[in-house]
């Protein structure tokens, strides 16, 4: 018999000792729904899902952050508190089988930003590293919350920036969205009661009009969306169809987007956009430089690190950081990983608690290394 | 040789699928027994006719089971994954027209379109402590419109078998995706189909698994599609 554990397991076990981050074990069968509700949907079709005899849908873990948090959160563990794990995960693949290992390390409750966020970083380079000792590994950065204060610091209207900043690492809904800033949607199509209201900017009148006609056709105003939510969604709507996106800001946002540059050249690229576009986002512009500073203080080379402006994962509990650690032209990173401080209050946790972390695929290690899957 | 032909068991479509097959000069013979699933073709040795449900036509197909069958574009693209690398459609017959729509409360006066939509889920588990509900029997069409085409993830599907238009005023879902002909269920439940919000506009097809076969089955198929793709 073949043992399926990859060859190294041993090696990054020794590497979490070494780096002072235990191991945790978490079940193989999670309760489905944490997962389709932080990953949605589209996760459905990529999970093996099951059901219990009572009927809690039930999968096999797609992956450990959710897990692993989750078993922070039930176990009301203390902070800062790093979780190492190595196991099996099942996915439906199109490539390769549909159990694989991964190994990472979640790094919970760390309120030092910056270091933890270069730990992370150094810790899945340094795993790679001693498992790849001849490999030119190259980290790509990018940064939720940097784009975000683009977007704030360019004077768009709130519903703008929520709309972009969600689109932020999927470049197809990136484009889509700046085509609707730039053709402001036309009015809505409304009845004369309910556009006079909106003419007259009377949210507390169109809030009771959206009640009464909830009432009459026996909808519960206090089960989904309430008529509060409707009334300021429509008058913001109606505040925006007087905005245009200036061509000045369109031009700012794309140049910001395009900035990919090694992280030793970004400060200055960064500073230098900032200049011309006369825009003032100093506040996250520090917490990059002092996230930049503790990756050199880590001994990584800013010349083999990329910050690439439009590089992010449009899942909305990442926050900061995300990274990908991977070799030259390869199409797929060996290492991903990301800071994402909505997650535990999502799942549950009576504090927020901020987290980053990362997670390596052995399989596509042991090809890199030239061994079996 | 033989090719095997599944047409819905029941119904309508059974009706408009013995009709279309008619016209196009292929008599169907029904078993004596009405308990057999099993008929064939007047003067065509060549062809096996199965009477199964329409999902399950769709599902024979998707394994190749079946060689051809009528039922649904919408059945057919929620009961198979990958569909267009395992069955071809090879006519549209001009019946059991089918809208399947997203559609949301009339009262939702902000709502007109997907991006609105997006908008409303992307704050709804920050509003209301859950992710925004669509009821609805096709996942695999409501997962690939909302998720692959309109890049909005943040929703959970609740699976309905029956009277999903009656879900938003349950409360056991906020919106749906289903299907509508005329739109009067819809209306009648106080619900409106969003600007862009068709998924897609079915009807009744002649469907082909994909498969290696005989030149023979080949020709037979060839000549229903030539047939059934006529009028």
């Amino acid at each position: 018999m073949t043992w399926r554990t990859p060859s190294f397991a041993p090696d990054i076990l020794a590497l979490f000792a070494e780096r002072g981050a235990p191991r945790i074990d978490v079940p193989v069968l999670q309760p489905a729904d944490p997962f389709l509700d932080m990953a949605g949907e589209d996760l459905r079709r990529r999970i093996f899902l099951t059901e219990s005899e009572t009927g809690e849908a039930l999968c096999l873990r797609p992956e450990f952050t959710i897990p692993v948090c989750l078993d922070h959160i039930a176990s009301r563990a203390t902070t800062p508190q790093r979780y190492a794990y190595l196991g099996e995960v099942f996915r439906q693949r199109r490539e390769g089988g549909n159990e694989f290992f991964q190994a990472g390390i979640e790094d919970l409750g760390e309120t030092d930003i910056a270091t933890a966020d270069a730990r992370s970083v150094a810790d899945a380079h340094a795993l790679l590293s001693r498992l790849l000792p001849d490999a030119a590994l190259v980290v790509t950065l990018g940064d939720q919350s940097l784009f975000e204060a683009v977007l704030a610091a360019l004077g768009l209207p709130r519903g703008w920036q929520k709309r972009l900043a969600r689109a932020f690492g999927s470049p197809a809904a990136l484009e889509s969205a700046l085509t609707d800033l730039a053709n402001p949607p036309r009015a809505a199509a409304l009845d004369d009661e309910a556009a006079s209201l909106v003419a007259a900017s009377d949210a507390g009148a169109l809030a009771a009009l959206v009640e009464a006609r909830m009432e009459a056709v026996g909808m519960s105003p206090h089960l989904g969306r309430s008529p509060e939510e409707v009334a300021r969604r429509l008058m913001e709507k109606s505040d925006l169809r007087a905005v245009r996106l200036s061509d000045d800001a369109f031009a700012a946002l794309r140049r910001f987007l395009a900035i990919r540059v090694p992280l030793s050249e970004a400060a200055a690229a960064l500073a230098s956009f900032a200049s011309d576009a006369k825009l003032s986002f100093d506040a996250a512009l520090g917490r990059f430089d002092a996230r930049a500073a503790s990756l050199a203080a880590n001994g990584l080379d800013a010349e083999r690190i990329v910050y690439d402006a439009a590089f992010g994962r449009p899942l909305d509990y990442y926050t900061g950081l995300v990274f990908e650690v991977g070799l030259p032209d390869a199409s797929r990173p060996l290492a991903g990983g990301g800071r994402y401080d909505r997650l535990l209050t999502l799942l549950g946790a009576k504090q927020p608690i901020p987290g980053v972390g990362f997670s390596v695929w052995l399989d596509r290690i042991a090809e890199a290394r030239g061994e079996p899957a | 040789m033989t090719v095997t032909l599944a047409i819905p068991s029941k119904g309508r479509l059974k009706d408009n699928a013995l009709a279309k097959l008619a016209a196009a000069g292929l008599d169907v013979v029904q078993p004596e027994d009405s308990r057999s699933y099993r008929a064939r073709i007047a003067g065509r040795d060549d062809i096996d006719v199965l009477l199964l449900s329409a999902s399950e036509i769709a599902r024979e197909l998707g394994q190749g089971a079946v060689d051809l069958g009528v039922t649904g574009e919408d059945v057919l693209r929620e009961a198979v994954a990958e569909v267009d690398s395992r069955a071809e459609i090879l006519a549209r017959l001009g019946f059991g027209f089918a809208d399947v729509v997203v559609a949301v409360p009339d009262v939702w006066l902000d709502v007109e379109t997907m991006a609105d939509l997006d908008d409303v889920a992307a704050d709804f588990r920050q509003r209301h402590g859950r992710r925004m509900r669509i009821a609805t029997k096709y996942w695999r069409l409501t997962q690939q419109f909302f998720s692959q085409l309109h890049g909005i993830q943040v929703y959970r599907i609740v699976e309905s078998l029956g009277a999903t238009e009656g879900a938003p005023a349950a409360g056991s879902a906020d919106l749906i995706v289903d299907i509508t002909t005329t739109g009067s269920t819809l209306r009648a439940n106080n619900l409106k189909v969003l600007e862009d919000g068709v998924i897609l506009r079915s009807q009744a097809c002649l469907v082909a698994a994909v498969k290696d076969r005989s030149p023979a089955d080949r020709a037979t198929i060839e000549d229903l599609r030539a047939r059934m793709g006529a009028g």
